[in-house]
């Protein structure tokens, strides 16, 4: 007994550098967010704590661009996710063909994920200036043209457009590597059977790759419901024009920082999100039916 | 039995590592103590944070700091420049206690910021030759605290003035706008469909202001929003209808410029009613630009202009206050802050120093300093943060014209009041 006791003390022992680590940064700032949300905080001067219960949370449901936040984001996801998915298939399936040079546009189309975020939003914002690049293509097609930025109607259509095309590279390494394992002998049989090579992606590739799918669309929905650098900086933190590029995390990010006094506030929208997520999680994974992988 | 090791092991590795985080901070307490007894010969550093100017306010800045290190042999001053999100970093290294010991305070900031006690209050400081009447009296109240404390001493500030293009003023041959009805009409004579419009808005609050309650309405009222009043919606639908009905004015992202300085400067806008930045920003970008300032044209008969001004202010928590103080005073005295604004990148805010350095002569500065007199200060009430943007985000959307003015506003009152309600 004592000699088992002994052992395991030594393996927390040498455990407890990680478990100090992990405790300090991931569980402490868990644990203490959740305490956040049930208290009116104030950080600046003499700290308080003060307990309200559930009041943050009654405050989410009457303020208004809260509703606006959760509705962007929302929209944002709906749109977001199935597109840089499907995107991100066609892409890995045309690179996995056999084509010639197909190593070459591996690297091209993986370049916009290696690219930071924040830089790649200032460039955009550079082509979707009012005289800038995009536009100036849309007249030479006699296309109508947009104030991107300035906009409501548009300014977040055009961070989704920018989001599909700078995330869809990384799903699209993910299926790559996935479409190597797929065994030849299924597309032989199916040869045999007389598919053409669009009912081959379709009754092969796509069943085959399942697993690989729910996990992109997992990872891509936790993505999209924490969207923030982009429009923070396409409004320069406001959310604006109209509100139109609030997120929930730049309303969090608002409330936490530019207010004084509502931390605990932030703290409740994050914990909103937080529930948000798990819930469209929970429902991929049982609309998917696929378990398996993890 | 297993949880029962598992909470041993925690527990050791607890103290374990608590002893050693208290070691460091014993170690840094020293480090503090010892710097606080700098006074008897030894050098004392002092912390002043603010955010980045151009390359050539930079090195003035740095002049006037090298100058005050001349005087006081004693004191070395480490200036932190913090480029981006400068509220959101000095709000958390001051609850983290590592604030700077003096630093720069926007006066929209400062009244929720004195409230908070973060700040040192500095009259008890202040001595008879550091001459507090000659500071302009509307810039100096900016951080007056409800206690009546004096929490920081204005550094600068800019007030706004009409800049005008030459060039485009004589081809279309109109005179520069007295009023704000000429304005309108010399607008529309100056628009080229939507290659130049006559006057570049920049549709928020903090440019509007003084427009908004130049009818008799007010903008904030009891720390509240009273922005729906109709007095402030019959003052502000002129600027609607100029961008909607005339077409003569836009605002600068509708040109593809990122402000109005921007727009003025590529030739886009006719207009535009900017503060002291634009000048520099102008010779420098735009060399061959023929520009001249006037004040802005009355409303109703009335002067009216905004004004913006920047203080340094005092951590409560410095260790090294009478340093600070030092600094403080010297930047703000006299001889430092003649130094400061000697090239024109800043206007004084003490009424000697202006007199001295002559800039209400000079002829693109005379408007600005003309409108300090009548100025209203861009600052009201620990609320005007909430305030603005809710105001900012409707008045977009009634500017572009998705709603009647009165509407738009009326909800972002509403939404507003509901935020500063259940804060």
């Amino acid at each position: 007994m004592k000699r088992k006791w002994r052992e395991t003390g030594a393996g927390y022992l040498l455990m407890s550098p990680a478990l100090f680590v992990l405790l300090l940064f991931i569980i402490g700032p868990i644990v203490f967010a959740i305490f956040l949300a049930f208290h009116k905080v104030q950080m600046l001067g003499t700290t308080t704590f003060e307990f309200v219960g559930l009041d943050n949370f009654q405050r989410i449901a009457h303020d208004t661009r809260a509703k606006i936040a959760i509705w962007n984001t929302l929209k944002y996801v709906v749109i977001v996710v199935p597109c840089q998915t499907i995107l991100a298939l066609v892409l890995a399936a045309t690179l996995n063909a056999g084509l010639k040079g197909q190593k070459f546009f591996r690297i091209v189309y993986f370049l916009p994920t290696l690219t930071s975020s924040a830089v790649l939003t200032l460039i955009f914002m550079w082509m979707y200036n009012q005289n800038g690049l995009i536009n100036h293509v849309l007249k030479v097609l006699g296309l109508p043209t947009y104030n991107w930025i300035g906009d409501p109607d548009v300014a977040l259509n055009a961070i989704m457009i920018m989001n599909i095309w700078s995330t869809a590279p990384y799903f699209m390494v993910i299926y790559l590597a996935a479409l190597q394992d797929i065994p030849d002998s299924l597309y032989e049989a199916a040869e045999l059977d007389g598919a053409n090579a669009l009912q081959k992606f379709w009754y092969v590739t796509v069943p085959y790759l399942r697993p690989v799918t729910s996990f992109v669309v997992i990872m891509g929905l936790i993505g999209t419901f924490q969207l923030f650098d982009q429009s923070y900086i396409f409004s320069a933190g406001s959310g604006g024009p109209n509100n139109s590029t609030l997120t929930v995390v730049l309303l969090i990010y608002q409330y936490a920082f530019k207010t004084l006094g509502t931390m605990g506030y932030a703290a409740a929208l994050a914990f909103v999100l937080a529930l948000i997520i798990l819930i469209a999680t929970l429902l991929q994974r049982k609309f998917s039916k696929e378990e398996s992988l993890y | 039995m297993k949880g029962k090791k598992w909470l041993t092991a925690l527990g050791i590795t607890s103290v374990l590592m608590g002893s050693i985080l208290a070691g460091c901070g014993g170690g840094d307490e020293k480090a503090a103590s010892k710097d606080a007894s700098g006074n008897n010969g030894e050098k004392v550093e002092v912390t002043l944070a603010g955010w980045g100017g151009n390359p050539s306010e930079q090195k003035l800045l740095q002049q006037t700091l090298d100058e005050f290190e001349k005087k006081h042999p004693n004191i070395k001053v480490k200036l932190e420049v913090i480029s981006e999100q400068y509220m959101d970093v000095i709000k958390t290294r001051l609850i983290g206690g590592e604030g700077p010991d003096v630093f720069y305070l926007d006066a929209f900031e400062a009244p929720a910021l004195i409230e908070t006690g973060v700040l040192e209050p500095l009259d008890q400081y202040v001595t008879d030759d550091f001459d507090i009447n000659d500071f302009e009296k509307p810039l100096l109240d900016a951080f007056k605290g409800k206690d009546g404390h004096i929490y920081g001493f204005p550094k600068d500030y800019s007030t706004l003035v009409l800049f005008y293009n030459k060039k485009m003023f004589k081809e279309a041959g109109v005179d520069v706008p007295k009023t704000w009805d000429e304005l309108r009409e010399t607008a529309k004579k100056l628009t080229k469909g939507t290659e130049v419009y006559g006057f570049g808005v920049a549709p928020e609050l903090a440019r509007l202001y003084y427009i908004a309650e130049s009818k008799g309405g007010k903008v904030v009222t009891d720390n509240k929003a009273s922005f729906a009043d109709p007095k402030v919606v019959e003052a502000l639908q002129p600027i609607v209808d100029m961008h909607l009905k005339d077409k003569s004015a836009a605002q600068p992202n509708e040109v593809g410029a990122n402000w109005g300085g921007e727009m003025f400067g590529q030739g886009k806008a006719a207009m535009v009613i900017e503060g002291n930045w634009a000048i520099p920003f102008l010779q420098d970008t735009f060399p061959n630009l023929e520009f001249g300032t006037a004040e802005v044209p009355t409303i109703n008969g009335k002067k009216a202009t905004m004004a913006y001004t920047v203080a340094y202010v005092m951590n409560k928590d410095s260790k090294k206050k009478k340093a600070a103080w030092e600094l403080i005073s010297y930047l703000t005295g006299k001889e430092g802050m003649k130094t400061w604004t000697s090239k024109g990148y800043a206007l004084p805010t003490r009424k000697s120093v202006a007199a001295e350095l002559g800039y209400d002569k000079d002829p693109l500065r005379a408007p600005l300093v003309a409108g300090a007199s009548y100025a209203t200060v861009w600052q009201q009430g620990t609320n005007l943060p909430i305030i603005m943007n809710n105001f900012n985000n409707q008045f977009v959307s009634a500017f572009l014209g998705e709603r009647p003015l009165d509407e738009a506003l009326k909800e972002a009152e509403k939404t507003a009041n509901k935020e500063i309600e259940s804060k």
